[in-house]
């Protein structure tokens, strides 16, 4: 079960809380001017990359505030998380974080416990 | 009890144990060998080990729990305890089953996938049944009566394994500022110290007092704590673990203390310093009763004082089996012969001197060809270093096959492992959290190097010191390693078998046979073969498996790699899992003010979400719930009704941008709304589906409150909170739940003015007055009352919002003031009847997340003016806006004796062919069925292809006993479409 640092109320358990999804998905501003596909785009589409993801999480059961992380999808460390409103930190910051354990490749999963040479 | 000893049974047989003992040690004590049949051959199988690896001897206990597959050497014995064999039938020397290890040619490698796949009906009528009978392992408990709890630690540093080397590390830490938390599996602390003689002395003293004094140095540090009998079984990221506790050790389970206790511990760091497991060899036979682990063997000395046989034979492929022989030797008890497949230059100078000195049969360069005996060893046989093969009459075998780090948890915790060639084995590489690997666990087999392995690993703590050991072994310190993982075999009776798997009954051949089909890939062999998949995982197996399978496809064990372990490392019981989360505490159940009142009324309770909610009231014992809902609804449209809504879902919402979110939240426009009026609302999600509806009302433009359905109130408010904050948090927007501030109630029927006029007598309650969808708040005794003038039913009605402490009394003020006119409670299915009548949909039944609001013809509610809301650009969607989409109809039978089936398919031809060899098509399904009391036929309703164009032609619908009933669409207003009586 992972730790998560909830902004405003410090480090619980992932039981607390809840996950939202990628974040900085914006809502056009005006959606009757955007077309079918960019619409679309906003309302299924989203990104699922092995490594650096920026997310949203609510404190369900806690002070029920959303916020942003940042998470590595292949180690599942949360590396940051932000307050909504902040600016998000940009991916090159987290570019010295290990990506991924056990020396998996970088696409695609595996059960590699033995490092490949 | 004279004789200080603790008695048992075992398959109906009385035995007496020593205090402390296991199932397997007072086994044992007593000579029983044959303890288990096999999985799939039933073949007679015996205690292979001393602890938590074993494969072979798992039991039931009988007892208020019947708890399966416990292993029997691990739980410890008490006064009474039942203890049967498992896999066996009718009785364990004399077992039907064992008849499959003839029949094994059917049983190879991927029987289960084979043989699913074959004639038509063997499966059914041939295989299951006799799988079913003959396989798997113990019988689970009838009834789950086990009680167990839940622990949480928030610490610094965990130590797995109280051994010596997680001994060490707790003495290092003594004294300072760390929490430290010390985990051992077996009831005493100790590990190696305890297990073997392999350490003569620590540090001058004998090793037990070396322990003792320890021990009390770690009781008297108020930052360690110790928990024994607890085993570690997941490592799981954020250095989050669990461990299970076992609080009945030696003890009878009574129900009034907790069996088990699951530990979850979140801890900074972690150090591991669980040691390791032995492993075995595969020879022919090497599942005989009598076949037992060497270190397993000593361990039973050591540690029970039980000797399970004077004068075994010892076959090693290493130096570890030293301190078995000299063990032995100390003891008086002659091996009848040491066999070693090492090279005579290679084994150490210690063991050379012993076996000449006390004149044991030796052969060096030599191995074990297999075992003979029925059920049990008789004869072994050696092949000499020249190729003859010697037979020996022992009854027990000792085997060691080399020493793998138990790096299960390690693994788990995501490390990386590598590949050894000294000591022939895994080892951790890379630690992927912050996990410290001590001991024999890190691969570090030799003692002397312990204590700088500590003071160097643990140096980076604040305030800890170097600390000083000096360690004296039996023996010589250098592991050495011969590799070897199964021996040459020269018999090919059906009978004779070369394992690689004990519990899941897998041979060498089998992994032979999987490579030549092709499954050549370790994790695809594993799943075909079901190698190490049983409850012990292989731990005493699967890294034989991988050398036997590098060899094979001529590769490096390191090419080859390691399967992944999985959490647990030891099976958990369900109980530990549950905790106290049982029966009513399991998940909360909610009950309204009135639930009391409901049950003198024999209410029968329907479950909504975590809602108990009157489902129909019974007027007299037999009334069956049609008859009850007919009588009900019936009254309901001839006098007047009342139903509990407290469970309806009320959310507050204030600020000054009140009016703007609410225009966002909602399909219809509240601008130009009056304030204390209301509105029947719909919700969208984004994508343009219809997510709820409730109804909201306006006190003025900051202040709202909105009724949602009864289970999704938390989802609504969820998702309303999620755009107030995310999406805008420059708007001035609290939200907040009410459900539980209110009881609700909803009287509705032509009578329910007369009875409102006569309980608020002070309250004008004419449709001039107070009419449709408007409410106000009125001072009613000494509290407030919220009355909205709105019907779910189609009757003229009113909701009453009240204090949740005044309800029950407001409710049966109201049946006193209505004594003369017919009131009738009812519930939640007679609401579903009046409102399909009326065809309003229900969300949930109506809709299923693919119904837009103009698939319900509910375009009305859309507010055309406003530029934009939750979901307003996915209606002009191509897919939304195109002519073939669902609508909302409604459906009467022609012929109006026949009833309608809920959930049935709308057709549009009445043949169904005898035979069907292609799809019908489906024009939609029937959403909602009754019998209307008040009409006195059947309605429905029904989402089909272009409802709305097929309004008054003739359609089919078609019934559970694979007929069809001809129908009518209509509009989906059954009764009263004027709405007469809704205004009156
Ligand atoms: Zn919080």
């Amino acid at each position: 079960m992972l730790l998560i640092k909830c902004p405003y109320c410090g480090e619980r358990d992932q039981s607390e809380f809840t996950n939202g999804g990628e974040a900085h998905v914006t809502r056009p501003k005006n959606p009757e001017q955007v077309t079918d596909r960019e619409w679309a785009e906003y309302v299924f589409i989203r990104s699922n990359p092995k490594g650096i993801y920026y997310e949203r999480w609510v404190h369900t059961h806690g002070c029920k505030k959303w916020f942003n992380a940042v998470r590595n999808t292949s180690t599942d460390e949360i590396l940051l998380t932000y307050k909504i409103g902040e600016t998000p930190p940009p991916i090159k910051k987290f570019q010295n974080t290990l990506k991924s354990p056990s020396g998996e490749p970088d696409v695609g999963s595996g059960n590699f416990t033995v490092k490949k040479l | 009890m004279t004789d200080n000893k603790i008695y048992f049974k075992f398959d109906g047989k009385r035995y007496g144990g020593n205090k402390g003992d296991t199932i397997a040690s007072a086994l044992l004590r007593n000579n029983v060998k044959l303890v288990g049949r096999s999985f799939k051959y039933h073949r007679p199988r015996g205690i292979y080990t001393c602890g938590i690896e074993e494969p072979n001897a798992l039991v039931q206990i009988i007892n208020e729990y019947n708890e399966p597959n416990v292993r029997a050497t691990v739980k410890k014995i008490y006064e009474g305890m039942v203890v049967k064999s498992q896999n066996r039938w009718p009785s364990l020397k004399t077992d039907f089953g064992s008849v499959n290890n003839l029949l094994s040619p059917i049983f190879s490698a991927g029987f289960y996938y084979k043989t699913f796949m074959g004639p038509k009906g063997f499966w059914k009528n041939l295989y299951e049944p006799l799988i079913r009978r003959t396989a798997g392992l113990g019988k689970p408990p009838r009834e789950f009566k086990s009680k167990s709890t839940h622990l949480h630690h928030n610490i610094d540093i965990l130590i797995v394994g109280g051994g010596l080397s997680g001994l060490l590390a707790a003495k290092k830490l003594a004294g300072t500022d760390k929490d430290v938390l010390l985990i051992e599996r077996e009831n005493e602390l100790g590990g190696i110290l305890k297990n073997s003689n392999k350490v003569k002395s620590v540090n001058d003293q004998k090793t037990s007092e070396w322990l003792e004094k320890t021990e009390r140095l770690l009781k008297n540090s108020a930052n360690i704590k110790i928990l024994k009998n607890t085993t570690v079984t997941t490592y799981n990221y954020s250095n989050h673990l669990t461990a299970i506790e076992d609080r009945s050790v030696g003890i009878e389970p009574d129900n009034k203390k907790s069996e088990l206790v699951l530990h979850k511990i979140r801890t900074e760091n972690t150090i591991l310093a669980n040691g390791h497991i032995e492993r075995f060899l595969s020879f022919r036979n090497n599942d005989l009763p009598g076949v037992m682990l060497a270190a397993s063997f000593e361990k039973y000395i050591q540690r029970y004082d039980v000797v399970p046989d004077n004068n075994p034979v010892i076959f090693t492929n290493n130096s570890s089996t030293f301190s078995l022989l000299k063990l032995l030797i100390d003891r008086k008890s002659m091996p009848k012969a040491y066999v070693d497949v090492r090279d005579l230059k290679k084994i150490e100078k210690e063991t050379l001197d012993l076996l000449e000195a006390y004149n044991i049969p030796f052969y060096p360069k030599s191995e074990i060809e297999g075992c003979d005996g029925n059920s049990g060893i008789k004869n072994i046989s050696v092949r000499t270093k020249k190729n003859k093969i010697i037979k020996i009459k022992a009854s027990m075998l000792c085997v060691s096959g080399g020493i793998n780090p138990d790096i299960h948890l390690f693994t788990q915790s995501k490390g990386l492992v590598k590949w050894d060639e000294k000591i022939l084995t895994f080892k951790p590489e890379k630690s992927f959290q912050k996990t410290i690997t001590l001991g024999s666990v890190s691969g570090n087999f030799i003692f002397k190097d312990i204590i700088d392995e500590v003071n160097k690993k643990l140096n980076f703590i604040d305030g800890v010191n170097d600390i000083d050991l000096k360690i004296e072994v039996n023996g010589s310190e250098e592991f050495n390693i011969k590799e070897i993982w199964e021996t040459k075999n020269n018999n090919n009776s059906l009978w004779s078998k070369s394992f690689i798997d004990l519990q899941n009954d897998v041979t060498t051949k089998d992994l032979t046979q999987a490579i030549r089909e092709g499954f050549d890939r370790i994790e695809h062999l594993k799943r075909f073969t079901t190698n190490s998949m049983g409850t012990d995982q292989g731990k005493i197996s699967s890294i034989n498996a991988l050398g036997i399978v590098s060899k094979l496809l001529k590769k490096s064990v390191s090419e080859v790699g390691t399967t992944t372990y999985r959490p647990p490392y030891n099976p958990v019981s369900f109980s530990a899992i549950a905790g106290r989360s049982t029966y009513e505490f399991y998940d909360p159940e909610r009950k309204t003010p009135i639930h009391p009142w409901h049950i003198k009324h024999n209410a029968v309770f329907e479950d909504v979400g975590q809602w108990k909610r009157p489902w129909y009231y019974k007027k007299y014992e037999n009334e069956t719930m049609n008859e009850a809902v007919q009588r009900e609804s019936k009254q309901v449209r001839d006098s007047a009704g009342i139903l509990d809504g407290s469970t309806l879902g009320k959310i507050e919402i204030k600020g000054k941008d009140a009016l703007e979110f609410v225009n966002m939240m909602y399909t219809n426009s509240f601008t130009k709304m009056k304030p204390m009026s209301a509105k029947y609302a719909l919700m969208l999600g984004e994508d343009g589906m219809v997510k709820d509806d409730g109804i909201v009302c306006k006190i003025n433009d900051n202040h709202f409150i909105t009724t949602t359905t009864s289970g999704g109130a938390a989802n609504v408010l969820s998702h309303m909170e999620e755009f107030a904050q995310t999406e805008w948090p420059n708007l001035n927007v609290y939200l907040n739940s009410i459900t539980e501030q209110f009881a609700t109630f909803n009287i509705s029927g032509p009578k329910s003015r007369i009875i409102l006029s006569r309980v608020f007598n002070n309250i004008d309650f004419s449709n001039h007055k107070f009419p449709y969808m408007t409410f106000n708040t009125f001072d009613y005794l000494n509290y407030k009352v919220r009355i909205l003038r709105a019907s779910f039913t189609g009757e003229q009605g009113y909701e009453i919002y009240v204090p949740p402490k005044y309800a029950l009394t407001l409710w049966e003020r109201i049946f006193y003031y209505s004594r003369d006119v017919d009131l009738v409670p009812y519930g939640t299915e007679t609401m579903h009847l009046l409102r399909a009548e009326k065809g309003y949909i229900i969300v949930g039944q109506e809709t299923d997340g693919t119904v837009t609001p103009l698939d319900l013809n509910l375009n009305w509610m859309i507010g055309k003016k406003k530029k934009d809301f939750i979901g307003k650009r996915s209606l002009t969607r191509s897919d939304i806006i195109k002519g073939d989409r669902k609508q909302l109809v409604g459906l009467v039978p022609v012929d109006k004796s026949y009833g309608i089936e809920e959930g049935q398919h709308v057709i549009e031809d009445k043949n169904i062919p005898s035979q069907i060899d292609k799809p019908i098509k489906m024009l939609g399904q029937v959403t909602s069925s009754y019998f209307s009391p008040t009409l006195n036929h059947s309605i429905a309703m029904a989402l089909i292809k272009e409802g709305n164009r097929k309004i008054g032609s003739q359609i089919y619908v078609s019934t559970s006993n694979m007929n069809v009933i001809p129908v009518e669409v209509v509009k989906p207003s059954f009764f009263d479409p004027e709405n007469k009586r809704l205004l009156s």
